[in-house]
């Protein structure tokens, strides 16, 4: 009875005080536009993309990187959770690309509902949200693996 | 003065077409940046002869790029500068290429740029020209020489840029070849003013190599140059070659709220004739710099450094060279070691002040580097402070 009683504490504690691991890591979900001829990427090809280093799908198409505020909290959880960078380097390498001719910087929208908009209107588009509940047909969810 | 004029009007033109959010992809991008300061090199002839308070921190730029298809671009930035003594005033194509995505898999990313190509191989030689991405308002002196900007900040040639990851972590490779137009002020940093010839570079090659996984950044890289000077009528020096070969480490550790990060370099310059027929200069300078910085919040940031030169590994307190020059020129420009206090504050998004205090032991890294000013560099201890604020879109 002792034995069965720990268990189904350790077990609430696993539910409801321990922070479940996958809820921590599925905050923020990497969103493509459906068109797009990825199903998943290594944490360091999301890195590069999102960096804009890497700014063509293998298929030649282009690709267009929607990024929400520096400061906003899904921006902050995809850059260190999934970029294993700090929001600050992440800033700090699109003003270097874009000053020194490098390259672009992203395109910025103010709220996860204009980036599922415009993710559904670009073809070759990618960008993030935290909440899926308003994905369409014209969007696809990328898995991102270490 | 009416260069800025143009610059200016062209910056607000580009605010103007700037005003409409770009939510959809376009082929033109725009950039630009204005900044306006304060500094104050006492005893020095650093920003001008007289150390006097100085209004020459002057910074406006506006950049661009352009595709032309999935694989192709033209990026070119302008700037108007006025630095006082540390780089010739007025405005100049800083760079202007074409960029060929020649390799863009997933996991390896080759371009080549061809034109006026910046240089991409030390920390913030990429832009050191452009005020918000600098971590302090005045470059570390010992790698980021202000006297030879121009030279330092890119080639008119080639550029290859290529990144790849593997399991041991990001890997980043820069290469460059061509050479660099040197104007009449530029020469004159290098041997004072009583010159008619001509100074040029024949060529600059350069490699560098990073590596980055988490927080640690890497790098190594080389720099191989030659120069030659062509006499002048009447001209108080003769002809010759300058040679120089730089070794350069880098390394970089960031945390959540702070930084830490450093270059160091060993560079071997020799001088063949020039100031005289069979006149031959053959040193070794080394010298580098640590920094760190203190993210107080997303708005303020805390900076120190210290930077340190020797320009002879063999003589670094100048004792030498000054026994050879009969004392002409003192020990103390021998060496130039610097204490930095900066910080930066954002009272707005695109808004930056940055304010910063020097302590410098040293004159050497003052022009001109073959006959030292000696008579307005006077003091081996000297403080510099400056403020700046910026606005950049």
């Amino acid at each position: 009875m002792i034995s069965r009683l720990a268990r189904v504490t350790l077990l609430l504690l696993t539910l409801f005080v321990l922070p479940p691991t996958y809820a921590d890591e599925s905050s923020v979900y990497v969103v493509a536009h459906t068109n797009t001829n990825i199903i998943k990427l290594s944490s360091a090809q999301l890195r590069k993309i999102v960096s804009m280093r890497q700014t063509v799908w293998p298929n030649g198409q282009p690709i267009v990187v929607y990024t929400l505020d520096s400061n906003n909290p899904v921006h902050q959880t995809l850059c260190i959770d999934l970029l294993n960078m700090f929001p600050y380097q992440v800033e700090r390498l699109w003003e270097k690309l874009a000053y020194s001719g490098l390259g672009e910087k992203p395109i910025n929208v103010e709220s996860e509902k204009k980036m599922l908009e415009f993710i559904a209107k670009t073809p070759g588009a990618i960008g993030y949200v935290s909440d899926i509940s308003k994905l369409t047909s014209l969007h696809k969810i990328i898995v991102v693996e270490d | 003065m009416k260069g800025p004029i143009y610059v200016l009007f062209a910056i607000s033109t580009a605010l103007v077409c700037l005003t409409s959010r770009a939510d959809s992809p376009k082929a033109l991008q725009w950039h630009g940046f204005v900044a306006q300061g304060l500094i104050d090199a006492q005893n020095s002839n650093f920003v001008d002869d007289h150390g006097d308070i100085s209004l020459k921190l002057t910074e406006i730029g506006i950049n661009g790029s352009y595709r032309l298809g999935s694989r192709f671009r033209v990026a070119g930035q302008a700037v108007y500068l006025n630095g006082g003594n540390r780089y010739p005033e007025g405005i100049r194509a800083d760079y202007l290429f074409f960029d060929w995505k020649a390799v863009a898999s997933l996991d390896w990313q080759v371009n080549v740029h061809a034109g006026r190509v910046k240089n991409y191989h030390w920390m913030y030689s990429a832009t050191r020209d452009v005020p918000h991405t600098r971590p302090t308002i005045i470059l570390p002196q010992s790698i980021y020489f202000d006297s030879f900007r121009d030279v330092a900040l890119g080639v008119d040639g080639l550029a290859v840029v290529a990144n790849t990851s593997n399991s041991w972590g990001d890997w980043e490779y820069y290469w460059s070849y061509g050479s660099s137009p040197i104007s009449r002020e530029q020469t004159s940093n290098l041997v004072g003013q009583r010159f008619t010839g001509d100074f040029k570079q024949k060529f600059v090659q350069q490699f560098n190599t990073v590596w980055q996984r988490s927080n640690v950044r890497l790098g190594i890289g080389i720099l191989d140059s030659d120069f030659e000077y062509t006499q002048g009528a009447d001209d108080s020096f003769v002809d010759g070659d300058v040679s120089i070969k730089r070794l350069l480490i880098q390394a970089s550790y960031a945390a959540s709220n702070w930084q830490i990060a450093g270059e160091l370099f060993r560079e071997r310059t020799a001088y063949t004739d020039i100031l005289f027929p069979n006149f031959f200069d053959d040193a070794t300078a080394e010298g580098g710099y640590i920094q760190g910085r203190y993210l107080y919040s997303s708005d303020l940031t805390f900076t120190a450094r210290l930077s340190l030169y020797d320009q002879n590994r063999k003589d670094r307190d100048g004792r030498i060279r000054e026994a050879a020059t009969m004392g002409a020129i003192p020990a103390y420009f021998g060496f130039q070691d610097t204490f930095t206090l900066g910080l930066s504050w954002d009272p707005a998004p695109n808004w930056r002040t940055q304010l910063e205090f020097h302590r410098v032991k040293g004159t050497g890294r003052l022009a001109p580097v073959l006959i030292p000013n000696v008579e307005v560099n006077d003091q081996k201890y000297w403080n510099i402070w400056a403020a700046q604020l910026m606005y950049w879109f």
